[in-house]
């Protein structure tokens, strides 16, 4: 294997490494793409054209799309077989995000339905 | 970033066998390494973000009666400080190609821009925060308001330990030039920055944007 | 000036604790006083305080464990004798408020400065040598988790005689650890030792994760891995994931402590309920980081101990993993009775039973691996076929547990604490023995005694059944856990049987210090000469006893699994070991006080922050990031050792393995 080859293999995560771009195209079109998402989220926060409860959706789609903006053109993560540990890590570390957030909601939603209490009757404050 | 004069990692003095065929090479040289396991500590990080926000999320409507997000939160110093974060982590992004080709002034520099746009970031969310409190929003308030200025300030104070770290580099770099584990800890800070923008995505959009929604 | 602290913080008015601390200063003292008459301290310092080698660190690690058992230990034995006295009329001798501290003491200390520590340390131990390489990947990094563990079991041990400890239990839930309920220092105390020592595992995690992952011999790819390197790697990820979210729980509760928040308040739109769900999502991981390193421990026992290669080495694989990934999605089962309702609570008890099928796939495959073996009855044997009876009653009162109908019944009855140490000592503590005396040799050059070593074990088989069976008994017939008083006189006898089954685990652990002693006394007798006293199929076993500090002079080819095995088999045949290598001089790390300075600094910013003592807490940030800086700014990293000397102690290997090498072909 060349030292070339050797190289390639294994990429550290945030290094760059693609050979189509260059590395300050990389960011500039990173930071434009960036910039759009984020106006057009404001934009869509702010509009009554779209449909009520279909905001807060279009606006999750459009911050997985910026993270994913940032992961590809500022972290340099990609699909390529030099990457996979880099991949790898960032799909355990999504897949634990996931579990704590949606299972967190899904519970604490249930508990507060079948649980709620009234302020007056949870004031257990000792009397001093 | 591997160089050929580079040290291998710790102790690796096998010459042969550089391709076994079946999986191996031997350890990783520290290049790899270094920054690899600085990746896993963000992802550590991405989930203690998430806990934030799992916490966050619960708690929004538990107002006690106290202030809501709509009368709170200024979405035009959210802009500002949303462009201010998003162009820091661009122009650090130039810093780690100017220290690639060891070019000190435009290193140096491009480092002070990117501490100055973090700078500017947190002084408004300093603003924000001292704003609120002398409203009588402050997190003693209500459940919502803890949530809150929790979430958002773990992210502030990242972002100032973010601050501190560019200082130290820029002094290290300024003292040993660019030695390849000064330039490891160049990359590890240019992930943490990058990393810290992407939380911040998620911030604005769920905390600023959709809480703020009628 | 000194915030809440007073000479009032020392228990004059309490005889127990307070006797209890001096005697314990006095140890301290006495053996400090011990090592530095008989010159060691230098030697100390080099060789273990400030040492980068993993092998030393993992050493520390162990040796804090057993001290914190004896400590934790203690806090057992008080309870049951509590609760075998204060039955009926009679009060015991520990007030409610005393006995509370006691119970919450022990699960805090055997959690997370017994186990943890415990585990990690024999990871830290043995990982780098059966991967074939020569360190962790962060070896100074490694040396700061271990100081920052022994800062957080410092502060807890600190309570005792200044101030007092956190009465709500190990897990601390609100509302009663709220500021409201619990005013004192006793859960802030609590808070701080685990935030520090937090923050030196998810370091720990970092470090391992990347070792297994990014640095390996050659040839040693992901599936000729030793079995108990993948349950490592396991175990790491999950610390990695889990432990930041301990870390938001535990901050939240402190931000309500002392700023006045309302997470978790009773006021304020707080919600006790979240602080549960977040420390569960925390606490149910927690329990396999500790078991997954002892299924692995028990691997290597297995295989080596019956003759034969593991049996169903991939699925053993797939087990692991798939333990891994599932332990994230059952958090729930820890509070069914919360209020969820049943879809919830049918699916994370669903989720719950399915988790227990990797581990009987597990089960299979080291009963498989002994049969048609030739097996030797040594000692961590005993504990595989001990740990294979006791687990698997365990693991099925584990199941049932899983049922929310029956878990509305014995939640928080003795019946769960019977299920819970079940599987923690058959499970990881019997793992821990049988490692501790199969890894004993590599790391100081003689074994331990064998008989002392069986007695050690039935001590531990015989004490956990007579003191736990019983409590699965009454845990149905009502008791609840972590009574201070027993209300109904015909339970006595079965606590008192109880007691007696504390007694006898209290001897193996006394046993188990005169082992040591006597083993140490005795070692001419028992020497490993040659680095393999097992007959091992492993790489730490291809070199002497103990290694030296770089392990390995040349990185080992790994051919297949089983690396030491095969190129064991293929010496042995041709009755010559392989071609002499090419010696190159080894670049090492050097030594650091990195981490003890920093874990100083730590617990004087840990112990001001509980006494409210500002300036000193400010004090000691501002001294753990100048150590930090001053760290970061060294020139020198590593040392060079000359390649004569690696040669001569290469040599000097060879020599010795070619003596053992016509032994066994003599009498192959």
């Amino acid at each position: 294997m060349t030292e070339r080859e050797t190289e390639l293999l294994n990429v550290p995560p945030g290094a760059p490494h693609s050979n189509i771009l260059s590395e300050t195209g990389s960011y500039i079109i990173g930071l434009a793409l960036a910039l759009i998402l984020t106006g057009v989220s404001f934009w869509v926060a702010s509009t009554s054209v779209l449909w009520g409860p279909g905001v807060a959706v279009g606006l999750v789609v459009l911050a997985i799309a910026q993270m994913g903006v940032h992961l590809v053109f500022f972290l340099h993560i990609t699909s390529g077989p030099d990457n996979t540990n880099n991949v790898l890590a960032l799909a355990f570390g999504v897949l634990i995000v996931f579990l704590v957030m949606i299972g967190t909601i899904w519970i604490m939603a249930h508990m507060n339905a079948n649980m709620g209490m009234s302020p007056e009757l949870t004031n257990l404050q000792m009397q001093h | 970033m591997t160089t050929a004069s580079e040290a291998p990692a710790i102790g690796l003095t096998h010459g042969g066998s550089e391709d076994t065929g079946l999986g191996h090479r031997g350890p990783e040289s520290k290049s790899i390494v270094v920054p690899y396991g600085f990746w896993l500590f963000v992802l550590s990080d991405m989930v203690l973000f998430s806990a934030l926000f799992a916490s966050y999320a619960t708690l929004a409507h538990a107002t006690d009666g106290g202030p809501i997000s709509n009368q709170l939160f200024d979405r035009n110093l959210v802009a500002i400080e949303t462009i201010a974060l998003l162009v820091s982590s661009f122009v650090c992004g130039l810093a780690m190609i100017a220290a690639k080709r060891a070019n000190m002034i435009w290193t140096q520099g491009w480092l002070l821009v990117t501490g100055l746009l973090g700078f500017v970031f947190l002084s408004i969310e300093l603003f924000e925060f001292a704003k609120m409190i002398g409203e009588g929003a402050g997190p003693q308030r209500s459940a919502f308001l803890s949530a809150f200025f929790t979430l958002v300030g773990c992210h502030g104070a990242h972002v100032t330990c973010g601050l501190l770290w560019i200082g130290t580099m820029m002094a290290q770099i300024w003292a040993k030039g660019f030695q390849p584990h000064i330039m490891r800890r160049l990359l590890c800070l240019s992930v943490f920055w990058h990393a810290l923008d992407i939380i911040w995505v998620a911030i604005f959009t769920i905390v600023y944007l959709i809480g703020t929604l009628p | 000036m000194f915030g809440k602290l007073t000479w009032s913080a020392i228990p004059f008015d309490q005889p127990i604790p307070l006797i209890t601390s001096i005697v314990m200063l006095l140890v301290i003292a006495a053996v400090a006083v011990w090592v530095w008459r008989n010159g060691w301290w230098p030697h100390i310092w080099n060789e273990y305080i400030t040492s980068t080698d993993h092998k030393h660190i993992g050493i520390m690690y162990i040796v804090l464990a057993l001290v914190m058992l004896v400590r934790g230990f203690a806090d057992a034995i008080m309870m049951r004798a509590q609760q075998s006295l204060a039955v009926g009329a009679s009060q015991g001798y520990l007030p409610p408020e005393h006995y509370n501290q006691i119970f919450s003491a022990h699960g805090t200390i055997m959690i997370f400065f017994m186990a943890m520590p415990i585990v990690i340390g024999m990871m830290n131990f043995v990982v780098p040598l059966q991967l074939g390489v020569r360190d962790v990947a962060f070896p100074t990094m490694n040396n700061v988790s271990f100081w920052l563990t022994a800062s957080g079991a410092l502060l807890v041990n600190v309570s005792l005689f200044v101030g007092e400890f956190a009465r709500t239990g190990w897990l601390g839930f609100p509302p009663l650890s709220e500021k409201a309920f619990s005013p004192g220092v006793g859960v802030d105390y609590y808070l701080v030792a685990l935030q520090i020592s937090g923050v030196g595992t998810v370091l720990t995690a970092v470090n391992f994760v990347t070792t297994i992952l990014k640095t390996r011999a050659p040839g040693m790819s992901y599936l000729r891995m030793p079995v108990f390197c993948w349950t490592a790697l396991a175990s790491n990820l999950i610390m990695l994931a889990a432990f930041p979210v301990l870390t938001v729980a535990l901050a939240e509760l402190m931000l309500d402590r002392y700023l006045g928040f309302h997470f978790f308040t009773n006021d304020g739109g707080g919600n006790s309920m979240l602080y549960m769900n977040l420390i569960w999502v925390w606490g149910h991981p927690e329990v396999y980081i500790l078991v997954l390193p002892a299924f692995g421990i028990y691997s290597e026992v297995a295989s080596t101990f019956s003759g034969k290669p593991l049996f169903g080495y991939r699925s053993m694989v797939f087990a692991t993993l798939a333990i891994c990934i599932i332990s994230y999605m059952v958090w729930l089962h820890h509070f069914f009775t919360m209020g969820a309702g049943a879809d919830i609570n049918a699916v994370f008890g669903i989720a719950s039973m399915i988790i227990g099928i990797p581990t009987g796939v597990k089960i299979y495959n080291w009963l498989f691996t002994m049969y048609g073996g030739r097996v030797r009855f040594t000692v961590p044997m005993y504990y595989l076929i001990g740990f294979m009876l006791t687990f698997v009653v365990g693991g099925l009162t584990g199941v049932l547990l899983a049922i929310p109908p029956v878990d509305f019944v014995v939640h928080n009855s003795l019946f769960l604490v019977a299920h819970f140490h079940q599987v923690i000592i058959g499970g990881v503590v019997f793992a821990v023995m049988a490692g501790y005396t199969y890894w004993f040799p590599k790391a100081f050059g003689f074994t331990l005694d064998e008989r002392l070593g069986k007695a050690v074990f039935w001590c531990w088989f015989i004490g956990f059944h007579l003191a736990f069976m019983p409590l699965y008994v009454l845990g149905f017939w009502g008791a609840t856990r972590r009574m201070q008083h027993i209300p109904d006189p015909t339970w006595q006898p079965w606590l008192n049987v109880a007691f007696v089954g504390a007694v006898i685990i209290g001897l193996g652990i006394v046993l188990t210090v005169v082992q040591l002693l006597y083993s140490i006394k005795t070692r001419d007798q028992r020497r490993d000469v040659t680095g393999d006293p097992w007959d091992g199929r492993t790489l730490e076993w291809l070199t002497l006893s103990p290694p030296p500090h770089y392990n390995f002079a040349v990185l080992p080819d790994v051919h297949g699994e089983e690396a030491y095995w095969t190129r064991k088999q293929t010496a042995i045949k041709q009755d010559q070991l392989i071609e002499e290598p090419d010696y190159q001089p080894i670049e090492m790390p050097v030594n650091s006080p990195t981490g003890i300075i920093v874990a100083f600094f730590a617990s004087l910013c840990g112990f001001a922050i509980i006494w409210y003592i500002w300036w000193l807490a400010i004090l000691g940030l501002i001294g753990a990031f100048a150590v930090f800086v001053w760290y970061a700014w060294r020139d020198e990293h590593e040392h060079i050792i000359p390649v004569e000397e690696v040669r001569a102690n290469a040599r000097e290997r060879r020599r010795i393995r070619m003596e053992h090498l016509h032994e066994l072909s003599q009498s192959t």
